[in-house]
């Protein structure tokens, strides 16, 4: 018998049908993969699982007990615990309070019994393989330890079934590996995983089984090991998916970027020459210094030695608005935290870069503005209603476009782009690409900084590999491949010691 | 019905004053033009340092010091009144007065970032004790002679200029009320549709993503703190030249709370970025007409604001329920 069976699960928000009657089966023990695209229904699914939004119709049966309305308490007491994206700890806690939080050993007077909660917390740690201290503040944390936390948190709980929700996201792949190993031995023990993510390798790696939605239907549902990457993708975004090749070889124009000795916080020591039209991949594990010394380049993270020159004039260290002046833009990453102004309209949102480089010029010209949009509504394909929705009214995709657009709206010529595609469905995804070889086609240079060494191979005419802060190999774009980049960016150099870098 | 639960949570200021005006029309014996343009004169110094507020509010801040920043700019602009009698110097020097308090507040909190709260609750008590300080101790002459009040010089030849146009009306409007409206005008112009107005949106929507689009965010803090600050120098100048004179321990007094709420009533948001500072002019208007209803009931003064406390929390409770309540209707429907 299943752990968990969910039946004809129906669900709509103010008459718009969003899970049309799906089904999920999870056995014991097993690490099952809940594919889909953003909007596909996964998280309305396991929000009604654990008892967070109530079902319009459709049976749940978990561990043989069939369950009418859920509640939240009710679905831990069960044993579903859910790992949010955005992890749910307190960070000015420690960790063993914010394991035992709620539950709290105390003696009759209600006094803390501190000693049995640190020496619970460390047992389990060890057993796991997790090192974390239980007396650290969580805030200290490395967020690969916040994860391994939050599951432990799960554990302690003694859930049968663990919902992880793209847990990977902002870990590197050490890190991957750490926790895909105690995920394994949870298995072994019993464990059951409901995985959410949209990374096919580590899907591929981790997963017994799967199952697909699309547009809140059941697509369906089978082993991983009788399928194929290609295969999964294709039931997840329909006939239109192709894998086409985007990548063309263009002709390139003059340098327009050029980095000195350029040093800063988490860099260092870093020289560059990028040309006019050129599409550079940047990469490295978290921490490396790639996106710092992007953000370094923009103003937005500290610069403190060496020169930034572009398009023949010196860019001043720190300053936002110098580099804005100079032509130069950046998509940042982390686009909820540091792009979204989720008060203000589509059309406010693409138009206020521009505005602080013309603040002079006081009255905001909407007429022009509209017309804009208007152009960059055809050019980027975004799909939106009216220019006066919120901008929290799109999709991760759409969203990410208008932010595209609040850059070219500057006539930016340098386009720095961090992460863009986080947080992205496949589909979306895939028109980025697209874009951003168009934007190159059209004469805009781009740095691309991405964890996700398939997206440089994709797009970039040449993939710098970043290593502690240091720019340690150079690629040509035939030469990258997914085992090279790796091998460089955890800084093994030797196996192709003698080939020099080709340019300085 | 989903468009007028819009329209009630973008404009429920206007909802609301016409609630308020029906209740005062109803309790006043006999509704009179002058009765109502006596609203605008009695609103005329909140609504302008209120909108002050709503500026910096719209960035997410908060100006606890607005009402001792006004006790302190009217007596010293009296003092100045007192020495110059220019009506013209009087009123530079309450703006640039004003604007330096508020530049004080913008420096430590745009600048060094501490916390706003903290910052102007510190200049709350230092503004305030130095207008009642000085009061005390400079020349007698100088704050026409009174002992503990800031009292402009009467033998002045410009003192019946200047209080003539505090209590004076232009086609029955009163003087002090204009430029209120003005003002109001002015503000609602500068919050929807000059870049610098859809700069302090969206620090208040998301300071970060601000910061990254370009935004100068610290400068800006600044200038919404300046800008107050010259909006609190201008209610001290309508204040002299309504009264004559400014009271350093109660003129002003509660002032930032009456503001603030004034700021939420008109529907704009505490977290900043959202609502509109035309709301502002009717939240303190609502409140003014809340203190004309309280003197035509003849009731004591003392419930006033007891009665504004529950106004403002039954407003923000249909904010905040009203929409609950209709999502609960619909599930069950």
């Amino acid at each position: 018998m299943s752990l968990l069976e969910m039946r004809d699960i129906r669900k709509s928000f103010s008459g718009v049908s969003v899970l049309k009657g799906v089904q999920l089966t999870v056995e014991s023990g097993e690490v099952h993969a809940l594919l889909g695209e953003n909007g596909a229904g996964k998280s309305t699914l396991m929000n009604i699982l654990t008892g967070v939004l109530p079902r319009d119709g459709g049976t749940i049966t978990f561990d043989g007990q069939k369950l009418e309305h859920i509640t939240i308490t009710q679905s831990e007491k069960l044993g579903i615990a859910f790992v949010h994206q955005e992890l749910n700890l307190f960070n000015d806690l420690k960790v063993f309070e914010n394991m035992f939080l709620n539950r709290e050993y105390a003696n009759k007077f209600g006094r803390l019994d501190k000693k049995r909660m640190r020496a619970e917390a460390r047992e389990l740690f060890e057993r796991l393989g997790v090192e974390i201290d239980p007396d650290a503040v969580v805030a200290d944390l490395k967020t690969s330890q916040k994860q391994l936390l939050e599951i432990c948190k799960a554990l302690h709980l003694h859930a049968k079934l663990i919902i992880l929700d793209e847990p990977t996201t902002s870990l590197n792949n050490e890190e991957v590996d750490h926790l895909f190993s105690i995920l394994r031995k949870l298995k072994a023990e019993g464990t059951s995983f409901i995985f959410i993510s949209h990374k096919m390798p580590e899907i591929f790696a981790l997963a017994d089984r799967y199952t697909v939605f699309r547009n809140g239907e059941y697509i369906g549902e089978g082993r991983i090991d009788e399928t194929t990457p290609e295969k999964v993708t294709i039931m997840m975004v329909g006939e239109s998916y192709s894998n086409a090749e985007v990548y063309e070889k263009r002709a390139l124009g003059d340098e327009v970027l050029r980095l000195d000795h350029f040093t800063g916080d988490g860099f260092h020591d870093i020289s560059l020459s990028v040309k006019r039209g050129e599409i550079v991949g940047m990469t490295g594990l978290q921490g490396s210094g790639s996106s710092e010394m992007l953000q370094a380049i923009f103003g937005s993270s500290r610069a403190t030695a060496g020169t930034v020159t572009a398009f023949g004039r010196t860019v001043p260290h720190n300053s936002i608005h110098g580099a804005m002046k100079a032509g130069i833009a950046m998509l940042p990453n982390n686009r909820k935290e540091n792009s979204v102004l989720p008060d203000m309209t589509l059309m406010e949102n693409m138009a206020i870069s521009e505005q602080t480089l013309t603040a002079a010029k006081l009255p905001v010209d909407s007429k022009r503005d509209k017309k804009r949009y208007g152009e960059y509504k055809e050019m980027l394909g975004i799909k939106a209603q009216s220019s006066d929705d919120l901008i929290t009214s799109l999709s991760g995709g759409n969203q990410q476009k208008i932010f595209i657009a609040r850059w070219l709206n500057t006539d930016a010529e340098l386009l720095i782009l961090d992460n863009p595609t986080q947080g992205i469905d496949v589909g979306a995804k895939a028109e980025i690409y697209r874009l951003i070889l168009e934007l190159a086609k059209a004469g805009k240079t781009i740095l691309i900084n991405t964890l996700e060494i398939p997206e440089i191979m994709k797009v970039a005419d040449r993939c710098i590999v970043f290593y502690d802060g240091g720019m340690i190999r150079e690629l040509a774009h035939e030469e990258i491949n997914e085992q090279d980049v790796m091998l460089y960016s955890v800084g093994i150099t030797e196996k192709t010691a003698g080939k020099e870098s080709k340019k300085s | 019905m989903k468009k007028l639960g819009r329209i009630w949570s973008e404009y429920s200021f206007i909802f609301v004053l016409i609630v308020i005006f029906i209740v005062y029309a109803i309790t006043s014996s006999g509704l009179t033009w002058s009765g109502v343009m006596n609203i605008f004169r009695h609103s005329a110094v909140i609504g302008t340092v209120a909108l002050g507020m709503g500026l910096i509010c719209l960035t997410g801040e908060i100006d606890l010091s607005v009402g001792s920043m006004l006790a302190l700019t009217a007596g010293f602009s009296v003092i100045v009144f007192n020495v110059t009698g220019n009506i013209f110097l009087t009123l530079v020097f309450a703006l640039g007065f004003g604007a330096l308090c508020g530049l004080v507040n913008g420096l430590l909190v745009g600048g060094v970032q501490m916390p706003a709260f903290i910052v102007t609750l510190a200049t709350m008590l230092i503004y305030r004790s130095f207008a009642q300080y000085f009061c005390q101790h400079v020349d007698r002459a100088l704050i026409g002679g009174g002992s503990s009040v800031y009292k402009m010089d009467t033998a002045n030849a410009s003192y019946q200029t200047l209080f003539g146009f505090g209590n004076g009306k232009i086609a029955t409007i009163p003087n002090v009320g204009i430029v209120m409206l003005l003002m109001t005008a002015l503000f609602v112009y500068i919050s929807s549709s000059t870049k610098y107005g859809k700069k302090i949106y969206a620090i208040g929507s998301n300071f970060k993503a601000a910061r990254m689009s370009g935004i100068n965010v610290s400068m800006m803090k600044i200038s919404a703190f300046v800008i107050c600050g010259l909006l609190t120098g201008l209610g001290a100048f309508l204040w002299i030249a309504m009264n004559g004179s400014a009271d350093p321990a109660t003129t002003g007094s509660s002032y930032e709370m009456y503001a603030i709420a004034s700021v939420v009533l008109g529907g704009i948001a505490m977290s900043g970025g959202r609502g509109k500072m035309l709301g502002v002019l009717f939240g303190a208007m609502s409140y003014t007409i809340v203190d004309k209803i309280i003197v035509a009931l003849k009731m004591d003064s003392l419930i006033n604001n007891a009665i504004k406390g529950i106004i403002l929390i039954l407003v923000i409770l249909v904010q905040v329920a009203g929409p609950q309540i209709r999502e609960r209707f619909r599930k069950s429907a």
